[in-house]
């Protein structure tokens, strides 16, 4: 039973980490109907950030913030450089973030070299916790994923701004026609997605080795998770995080994390394609 | 009216006289590059004329190459060690995997364009996890050793010579195959269904089938260019069915021209060409370069480079006199 808890912990930890990948996705995805395919590389600048920065004396609770800023602005870029043409073109959207994630992974091979490196934790002594005993960071972890889900949701469902950008979601000329400026706010949503990815990978770099291969392994079961969950409402991803962060952690347990991704993966496909609208789309139903 | 075939035709006479210009290492080399070619080709298929844009060609492309290889080496059971028949498999596994994955897709409520794309990124990275973790199909180093195909005269494909022609001669078999069901009715209604899906249901066409078939098509072009591959490079690993292919593919078609197959076809000698002369000079910075100068096109010119330059005219039955 010890065992239990443990892997229970790891679900929930995997689980929230996925969540804070897909908060940042679906808020660009749900307001601009853009797949964001260089979601994976922001949180990889997330990663090397704190990296810079940690190498230069910043502490790690100040580099999180500054992961956000920084990316954010790198988003804020790309928008203004990229995306702003390409708007009215959905397919290409996919296409063009497609090339950035390609242009910014390399960028990074080749200042910083393609081996992996380590972050220094902030927190190493293990906590005990239903008998098990726990690496406090990742709680740590899970904690931040809580909250930064809960700020979003916050804006999202109680503020004039999210109200806004609900109105966006739902029928984006008619809010133009109500006198929104909808440049000023998919401007502003790319950038804050884009901060929330580089928020994750700064969270997630003390935990893995930062490498610029990193950010696939997490962006695609993000993806998958918020189609699973349904992309129509911004609570499917927690729907789907959960169902894909947990199956992903209990397979691997069971099995190999190899068998975990191909099983996990084609679970979702086939979710996808029965449920076109998600998990949140039984509901409605 | 035919000015515009000009470019097309002489992409083919340069392409035939090249033989006679070239020593057999750089005659081996563009061997390769068509190869190349006709998986853009298969691409360009899909994505200009179905509107499917593929993230995961190199998934029919890996599902030749293997079919080839395993077949030519004699490893199915019950089927002869004959790498013709390893050739015609490999189109077979290639237009077997597209059309599954059509009618996985496909078929009842279906699924949005966009989600398309994800799913076939998600389909490439299985597909790279199941042969990359499958020993008896050689796991991580692949399968080496696979044979040429052997030609009359004593020949085989190993010789640069015959290996360049037979190459080209398939390569113009492809092209010709897919302009053929490009300018047919079934290909027009394929266009239409690119514009708007709905408008061509309801004028009687089951538009689920249409789509496999033309996923199936497009699978057994780029099955095709797999087994060419492994044969050509006689060898086979998992990089040539996951993502950094299918990556480059996308780029080349794109670059090309994602509406005309022989721009797609000329994206990709061009790309690959500039890449085995530049990525020894400036390195690391290729993909770079490669990245930006996808963006680039992407959002300055959606209709590729060379797409106005090889545009054919209209077939003669779609011309208004």
């Amino acid at each position: 039973m010890v065992s239990f808890f443990g892997l229970a912990l790891d679900a929930l930890n995997y689980t929230s980490v996925l969540l804070l990948v897909c908060v940042g996705l679906v808020v660009i995805f749900g307001l601009m109907q853009v797949i964001n395919l260089a979601h994976g590389e922001f949180f990889l600048l997330g990663a090397y950030t704190v990296l810079v920065a940690q190498g230069v004396g910043v502490p790690f609770w100040l580099c999180v913030p500054l992961a956000f800023v920084t990316v954010g602005l790198v988003g804020l870029l790309c928008d203004a450089a990229i995306l702003r043409f390409i708007y009215d073109r959905p397919v290409d959207t996919i296409l063009a973030t497609w090339g950035l994630s390609l242009a910014i992974r390399q960028a990074i091979v080749i200042v910083f070299g393609p081996q992996s490196q380590q972050v220094a934790a902030p927190l190493t002594e293990p906590v005990q916790l239903f008998g098990v005993a726990y690496s406090s960071y990742r709680l740590v972890v899970i904690l931040i994923a809580i909250l930064v889900a809960l700020a979003v949701f916050l804006v999202l469902y109680r503020t004039s701004i999210g109200l806004a950008a609900r109105a966006a979601m739902a029928n984006r000329q008619m809010a133009q026609c109500l006198g929104i400026n909808m440049r000023r706010l998919d401007r502003s949503t790319f950038s804050v997605g884009a901060g929330l990815a580089g928020l994750s990978g700064a969270v997630m770099a003390p935990l893995m080795s930062v490498d610029p291969q990193m950010g696939m392994g997490f962006v695609l079961p993000a993806f998958l998770s918020i189609l699973v969950g349904g992309v129509g409402s911004p609570a499917g991803a927690i729907w789907g995080s959960v169902v894909i962060g947990s199956s992903t952690t209990l397979v691997s347990a069971w099995w190999t994390p190899v068998i975990a991704q191909i099983v996990v993966f084609l679970l979702a496909i086939v979710t996808i394609r029965f449920l076109p609208s998600g998990l949140s789309g039984l509901r409605s139903k | 009216m035919t000015l515009r075939l000009l470019p097309t035709l002489a992409v083919w006479a340069v392409l035939a006289v090249l033989p006679m210009l070239l020593g057999p290492w750089e005659l081996a080399m563009f061997g390769q590059l068509l190869i190349y070619g006709i998986a853009a080709m298969s691409l360009a298929f899909i994505w200009g004329q179905g509107g499917l844009v593929s993230f995961g060609q190199a998934l029919f492309f890996g599902a030749g190459a293997y079919a080839m290889s395993l077949t030519s080496k004699g490893m199915l059971p019950g089927i002869p060690d004959s790498p013709w028949l390893g050739l015609l498999l490999a189109v077979v596994a290639g237009a077997v995997f597209g059309g599954l994955i059509g009618a996985a897709l496909f078929f009842g409520k279906g699924l949005r364009t966009a989600y398309f794309g994800i799913i076939t990124i998600a389909a490439a990275v299985i597909a790279e996890r199941v042969t990359t973790n499958w020993r008896y199909i050689g796991g991580f180093n692949g399968l080496l050793d696979v044979p040429p195909l052997p030609l009359p005269g004593g020949l085989d494909s190993a010789d640069p010579f015959a290996g360049y022609l037979l190459v080209l001669g398939f390569a113009l078999l492809a092209f010709l195959f897919l302009l053929a069901v490009e300018r047919s009715p079934y290909g027009t209604v394929l266009r239409g269904i690119r514009c708007d899906e709905r408008r061509i249901m309801s004028l009687g066409f089951f538009v689920p089938l249409w789509k496999v078939l033309a996923l199936a098509i497009s699978g057994g072009v780029a099955g095709l260019a797999g087994g060419l591959f492994a044969t050509q490079f006689s060898f086979v690993s998992p990089a040539v069915i996951g993502l950094a292919l299918s990556t480059e593919i996308l780029i080349w078609a794109a670059v090309g021209g994602k509406a005309v197959l022989l721009a797609a076809f000329v994206g990709a000698i061009i790309v690959k060409y500039m890449e085995s002369y530049l990525s020894e000079t400036i390195g690391n910075y290729w993909l770079l370069v490669t990245g930006i100068a996808f963006i680039a096109v992407v959002v300055l010119f959606p209709q590729g480079l060379l797409g106005r330059f090889f545009a054919l005219p209209q077939p003669r039955r779609l011309r208004r006199d």
